[in-house]
C-alpha cells in the first residue's frame, strides 16, 4: 500500500472518524449521519482496484473500536456494505446524483441492518428501528461529501 | 474479512487475551473522543472566560446559599450518622455511612445510539475501577465497566444490558430495575401484581450483590399496570438523575479500596 496518496486517503476517514464521535446533544444522537462509512464508500467507489473489502473491514473496525464493544460488528457490516459497491461499482458510477442518493442510503441501511444484528446476537440489544434514522440524513450528505472528495482526489492526483 | 470480524467478534467476548487487547485500544480511542470534543470544551472555557462580573457575583452568592443551607443539612446528618452507627454498634453489624467520592468528568457518550455509555477523564492512574459505582447528585448513574490509563468507560443504569438491585424505600421490597435503552425509564421486574408499591415511591440500591453501595436513590416509580393474567406488575420508573444532562459525575472511592481488596476483578 505504498502507492500515491495512501496517506490521502487515510487522513479522509480519520478525520471523519473524529467527526463521528463529535459531542452532539443526547437526544440527536440517533440522527449522526454515518460519516466513516460515506467516505469509506466513496473511496471504494473511486478506486476500486485499491479500496475494497479489506479496507473497510479495517475501517469498519476503526468505529468498532470507538464504540468500545462487540469488536467485529461493524466491521462485518462495512465489508458486505463495500462488497455491494465493488459488485456494483460501473453501474453505480453512471447513476445521476438522486438514484445514488437512494443506492447508499440502500447501503447504508443493509450495513446497519447487518451491525445491529450482530449486536443484538450478543445480547447488546435495543428494540425498535431508531438506528436506521441515521440514514436519510447521510442520504443528504453524500452529495457534497461525493463532490468535495472527488475534487480532493482530482487535485491531489490520487488514482 | 467478513469471517475474520465475526472471529473477533466472538473471541473480543471470550477470551482474556483480547480483553487486554481492548484496554489498550481503550485508551487510544479516547483520544479520539477528546480531540472530536475539544471545541466544545474550547468553546466552554471561552464562554466562562468571558462570564460577566454581574452573572459571577449572582452566581457566587446563590452558592453561598446552597453552601449554607447545605452545611446546615450536614451537621444534623452527622447527629444522624453518629447515632446509626451507635445503633449499628448495638446490633454488632459494621458499615459506614460516609462515602469518599472523586469528581470525574463526561468526554463524551459513545457514538451508538443505542448504548448509554460515557467516556470519563479518570482512568486507572487516579484510582478507578471496575464495577466502581457512578453517582450524580440527585442519585446512582450507573457503573464503570472499562478502565484505561486515564480515561475509563462507564455504563449508565438506562443502557439495555444494565440492571440494579433495588428496594423501594417504603416498604423495603426488593425488585431488579433494568435499563430499556431509553434514557428516562427503567423497568421493575419480578414485582408481584399484589405488591405493596405506589406510583411516587422511590427506589434505592438494595446492595445485594455487593457491587452497589446501598442506599442510595436509583429512581422514581411513574407507573404500575397490572396486566392481567401476568403474576407481575409492569412498573416503570423514571431515574432520579437526570441521565442527559450534567458534566460531572461522583465515583465511589470506598468501593473502590472494595473491589481492589477483593481482586476478584
Amino acid at each position: 500500500m505504498a502507492r500515491r496518496g495512501t496517506w490521502l486517503i487515510v487522513i479522509t476517514l480519520v478525520i471523519s472518524l473524529i467527526l463521528q464521535v463529535v459531542p452532539v446533544p443526547f437526544e440527536w444522537r440517533g440522527f449522526r449521519p454515518e460519516l466513516v462509512l460515506l467516505v469509506l464508500f466513496y473511496w471504494v467507489l473511486a478506486l476500486p482496484q485499491r479500496i475494497g473489502v479489506i479496507t473497510a473491514g479495517l475501517v469498519g473496525l476503526s468505529i468498532d473500536f470507538l464504540d468500545g464493544f462487540a469488536i467485529g460488528a461493524a466491521g462485518a457490516g462495512a465489508s458486505i456494505g463495500s462488497l455491494i459497491i465493488l459488485l456494483n461499482y460501473q453501474r453505480i458510477r453512471q447513476f445521476d446524483s438522486l438514484q445514488q442518493t437512494f443506492l447508499i442510503g440502500l447501503v447504508l441501511a443493509i450495513v446497519l441492518l447487518v451491525t445491529q444484528r450482530l449486536h443484538g446476537l450478543l445480547g447488546y440489544t435495543a428494540d425498535g428501528l431508531e438506528f436506521l434514522y441515521s440514514v436519510p440524513v447521510s442520504m443528504v450528505l453524500w452529495i457534497p461529501i461525493r463532490n468535495f472528495l472527488r475534487g480532493y482526489r482530482r487535485y491531489y492526483e490520487i488514482a | 474479512m467478513l469471517g475474520l470480524c465475526l472471529i473477533l467478534l466472538i473471541s473480543f467476548r471470550e477470551q482474556p487475551f483480547f480483553q487486554r487487547v481492548r484496554l489498550i485500544t481503550h485508551d487510544a480511542v479516547s483520544v479520539f473522543y477528546t480531540v472530536a470534543a475539544s471545541p466544545v470544551t474550547a468553546g466552554r472555557a471561552v464562554v466562562s472566560f468571558f462570564k460577566s462580573h454581574r452573572a459571577l457575583r449572582d452566581e457566587n452568592s446563590r452558592l453561598q446559599q446552597e453552601n449554607f443551607l447545605l452545611r446546615g443539612q450536614a451537621q444534623r446528618l452527622a447527629a444522624v450518622v453518629a447515632e446509626n452507627s451507635r445503633y449499628r454498634d448495638l446490633l454488632n453489624s459494621a458499615g459506614s455511612l460516609d462515602r469518599e467520592v472523586m469528581v470525574a468528568e463526561i468526554i463524551a457518550v459513545t457514538a451508538d445510539a443505542s448504548r448509554h455509555i460515557l467516556l470519563l477523564d479518570k482512568g486507572s492512574s487516579h484510582g478507578v475501577v471496575q464495577g466502581q459505582p457512578l453517582l450524580g447528585a440527585e442519585g446512582l448513574i450507573g457503573q464503570i465497566i472499562m478502565v484505561g490509563e486515564s480515561t475509563s468507560r462507564a455504563i449508565m443504569i438506562s443502557d439495555s444490558t444494565h440492571a440494579v438491585p433495588v428496594q423501594v424505600l417504603r416498604s423495603g421490597v426488593r425488585g431488579l430495575a433494568e435499563g430499556t435503552g431509553e434514557i428516562d425509564r427503567l423497568m421493575v421486574r419480578h414485582i408481584a401484581a399484589t405488591t405493596d408499591i405506589v406510583e411516587g415511591d422511590i427506589l434505592v440500591t438494595s446492595g445485594l450483590g455487593g457491587l452497589f453501595p446501598p442506599g442510595y436513590p436509583v429512581a422514581e416509580v411513574v407507573s404500575i399496570e397490572n396486566v392481567k393474567g401476568s403474576a407481575f406488575a409492569a412498573v416503570l420508573s423514571r431515574p432520579m438523575v437526570k441521565l442527559d444532562r450534567g458534566r460531572y459525575v461522583m465515583l465511589a472511592m470506598d468501593v473502590a479500596t472494595k473491589l481492589n481488596d477483593l481482586g476478584a476483578r
